[in-house]
């Protein structure tokens, strides 16, 4: 069984059926790519694999590592290897990143990490995003620009070493210099830590620095098409309106 | 002030609904001294006092205890006080040298281990004990209950007790004045530089006290200081009373940073308090109430800016849970100009609390050139939690510079699931989100044992209003 199976998903947010039976199994170690038009259920399935409690799930079920999820709490999904990266990050004022991190770490641990070892793997991934060390004094996303905010995000994962993580859009918004550091940190771990990734995008550009094994596209709220990189470069060339012309009977 | 009744319904007997700062803008920075009749005998310390108890005293029995009723959901009522059943209890001082005596429990839990200058300990109506570091006390420094500052004369309990505050307002402002014992006063003299903070305590000890604490304190020419006031009380059940009058004067060029600590307990502890800090030439004060606790709580605190080239940071917290009542009034006061200001608080309230912050800033005629800004941030954790928050601006001078702003609200839910998709429990991330929100101000101490003593409370807050706070997400 892989690390993260998602079964006959449904999801309903504000009253609305978003996700309408989505199926999907990450191991640890593969790069997939989830792509798809605006409103499609992209978000939503990521909101909904990390616990949001907006999402109300109707039917199907999340495992993860063995376990089922479905019903977790957030921080019990994270503590177990989870890990999403947010569209839209939100700030935490009067809170550093290095203090949050050491927080986020701790939360997993039964004893606190010592003052040497959480210097030592913050300044691993600080290199690794190529910040400033003094960018982890301050407020988490407080006033940050949408590149630093996303920078933030990868910082944390490198941190927290989880086991498959879900980049919602990670790309959009960022400048080419921004989003080649991200992409690069994030194949990075993936070649050191082993890392596992859901790449949520409506975009190719990312993945010219991180490539996927698995491709996936929704549209409205279900997994239509599937394949390898190569169905990137179709999606890039013909946009989403071919494929929901071949898959209309579907949705 | 007319007595309510809920069957009193004749606006003629019954305080109109106001702003305090309409109320407060005639008296700024009036004095009970202005009120002697020319006949009293003030020549000295002790006939001084005598005197101005003695017109207090008239003012305490002549009046109602107070009912300020305020624009929209307020009203501020110490009617339910059973004065008659206070009293003003007595303990023994410590021996001659002040050493070993054991503090106060509520004192004892709190206070910090830390380096100071000097501490001075209030339970009830007595002081119990006095301390002062032999570096301060061979500077000149002055560390004594108020009461033994009179009693000797002293030329700086002379020139300014009660040069700033009245005694004519509201019966609690004058019991104070009237009946005060025990006090604590400081002088710091010219060009005297001393680091540790100096600890002013008062503890409430039990059910049935009425405490009326006095702090005098004069920082000379040029001097620098810090003065960490506690505000405590025992833990126990039944009515009791907290009144304090509190002045602090500093002269040209004299910088303190001062800041209170007050959690008056669990009980029924009614506090109704008046602070005055009056900022001289060039002089500088940074001054941090943290407001944490007590069944009701008044307070007037009032920064003047009194000479040219004062400048002032004023800040300050407030946490009220369960039932607690918080009202307090925060004046940044230019006298003259040229002149700096800038206030900044922050308020959360819990529970079925209450909390009205009304913060104003007063420029008097002819101020020229102050500079000012007054903000107001508050959280409310729980759906029957209230807080107004209200700013005023009174200008009478023409270049200067006076804004506002604020914001008023809610745990983000969206901010706490981002915590908890990082591993922090619900708990948890309620507490970073709402100790982040203190930080702004928080930080503004400087001083780590203080800030860990206001931390500590803050969380116990969170703690006690744990399930509340999770009920109220859930219904969201």
């Amino acid at each position: 069984m892989a690390e993260l199976e998602i079964r006959d998903l449904h999801v309903r947010h504000e009253d609305l059926e978003i996700l309408k039976g989505v199926d999907l199994s990450i191991d640890k170690g593969e790069i997939h790519a989830l792509m798809g038009p605006n409103g499609s259920g992209k978000s939503t399935l990521a909101n909904t694999l990390l616990g949001h409690p907006g999402y109300e799930i109707t039917q199907g079920a999340i495992i993860f590592a063995g376990q089922d999820i479905t019903e977790a709490e957030p921080h019990e999904r994270a503590k177990a290897g989870l890990f999403l990266a947010f569209q839209y990050p939100v700030a935490i004022p009067g809170v550093s990143i290095a203090n949050f991190l050491r927080m986020a770490i701790n939360a997993k641990r039964d004893e606190p990490i010592g003052v040497k070892e959480f210097r030592g793997q913050l300044e691993t991934a600080v290199a690794l995003l190529d910040v400033d060390r003094s960018f982890t004094s301050r407020p988490l996303n407080d006033g940050f620009s949408g590149g630093e905010k996303k920078r933030a995000e990868i910082l944390q994962m490198a941190m927290l070493a989880p086991d498959i993580a879900i980049l919602d859009e990670t790309d959009s918004g960022l400048d080419i210099d921004a989003l080649r550091t991200v992409a690069e940190g994030v194949a990075k771990l993936h070649k050191s830590q082993g890392l596992g990734a859901l790449i949520i995008t409506h975009y190719q550009r990312i993945f010219h620095y991180v490539t996927p094994q698995f491709v996936h596209v929704m549209l409205d709220g279900r997994i239509v098409l599937e394949g390898g990189e190569e169905l990137v470069e179709r999606l890039e060339r013909e946009g989403y309106d071919q494929i929901r012309q071949e898959h209309g009977a579907v949705v | 002030m007319a007595p309510l009744s809920s069957a009193d319904t004749e606006t003629a007997t019954r305080p109109p609904r106001h702003r305090e700062a309409t109320l407060y803008a005639p008296l700024a920075g009036a004095s009970a001294r202005t009120a002697l009749p020319e006949s009293a005998p003030v020549g000295d310390a002790a006939s001084l006092l005598a005197a101005l108890r003695e017109q207090a005293l008239s003012s305490y029995e002549a009046a109602e205890l107070p009912v300020w009723r305020r624009s929209g959901f307020w009203t501020t009522s110490f009617a339910p006080l059973d004065l008659a059943a206070l009293e003003v209890h007595h303990h023994e001082p410590a021996a001659a040298d002040g050493a070993d005596v054991p503090l106060p429990q509520a004192a004892a839990k709190r206070l910090p281990e830390r380096a100071r200058a000097g501490r001075i300990v209030q339970l009830d109506g007595s002081v119990i004990s006095v301390e002062l570091a032999e570096s301060a006390s061979a500077q000149g420094v002055r560390l004594c209950s108020l009461e033994q500052a009179a009693a000797e004369g002293s030329e700086a309990f002379h020139r300014h007790y009660s040069q700033r505050l009245t005694s004519d307002r509201n019966k609690l402002e004058a019991a104070n004045a009237a009946l005060w014992t025990g006090g604590a006063f400081l002088h710091v003299p010219a060009g005297v530089v001393i680091e540790d903070p100096f600890e002013i305590v008062s503890v409430l000890g039990s059910a049935g006290s009425a405490q009326h604490a006095r702090v005098l304190i004069v920082g000379d020419r040029a001097s620098e200081f810090a003065v960490h006031e506690y505000t405590l009380a025992e833990d126990f059940e039944g009515q009791a009373l907290h009144t304090e009058g509190f002045e602090m004067y500093l002269s040209d060029g004299a910088r303190c940073r001062l800041a209170h600590f007050q959690d008056l307990g669990p009980g029924e502890v009614y506090d109704a308090t008046t602070r005055v800090v009056a900022v001289g030439r060039d002089a500088f004060c940074h001054w941090l109430p943290a407001l944490l606790g007590g069944h009701l709580v008044r307070q007037h605190l009032e920064l003047a800016v009194t000479e040219p080239g004062g400048d002032m940071a004023f800040r300050g917290i407030f946490f009220a849970e369960d039932a607690e009542m918080f009202d307090m009034f925060a004046v940044d006061l230019h006298e003259v100009g040229p002149s700096g200001g800038d206030v900044h608080w922050r308020g959360a309230a819990s529970g079925s609390a209450r909390a009205s912050m009304e913060g104003l800033i007063k420029i008097n005629p002819g101020a020229q050139q102050s500079h000012t800004y007054l903000q107001i941030h508050t959280v409310m954790l729980s759906p029957k939690a209230r807080i107004d928050a209200i700013p005023s601006v009174l200008v009478s001078a023409d270049d200067v510079s006076a804004s506002h702003g604020g914001s008023v609200g809610e745990l983000d839910e969206d901010v706490i699931f981002y915590m908890q998709s990082r591993g922090l429990d619900r708990t948890a991330a309620v507490r970073v989100l709402v100790e982040g929100f203190f930080e702004p101000v928080l930080g503004e101490l400087a001083d780590e044992p203080l800030e860990g003593v206001v931390r500590a409370k803050i969380a116990e807050k969170l703690a006690a209003a744990r399930a509340e706070i999770e009920a109220y997400a859930a219904g969201r």
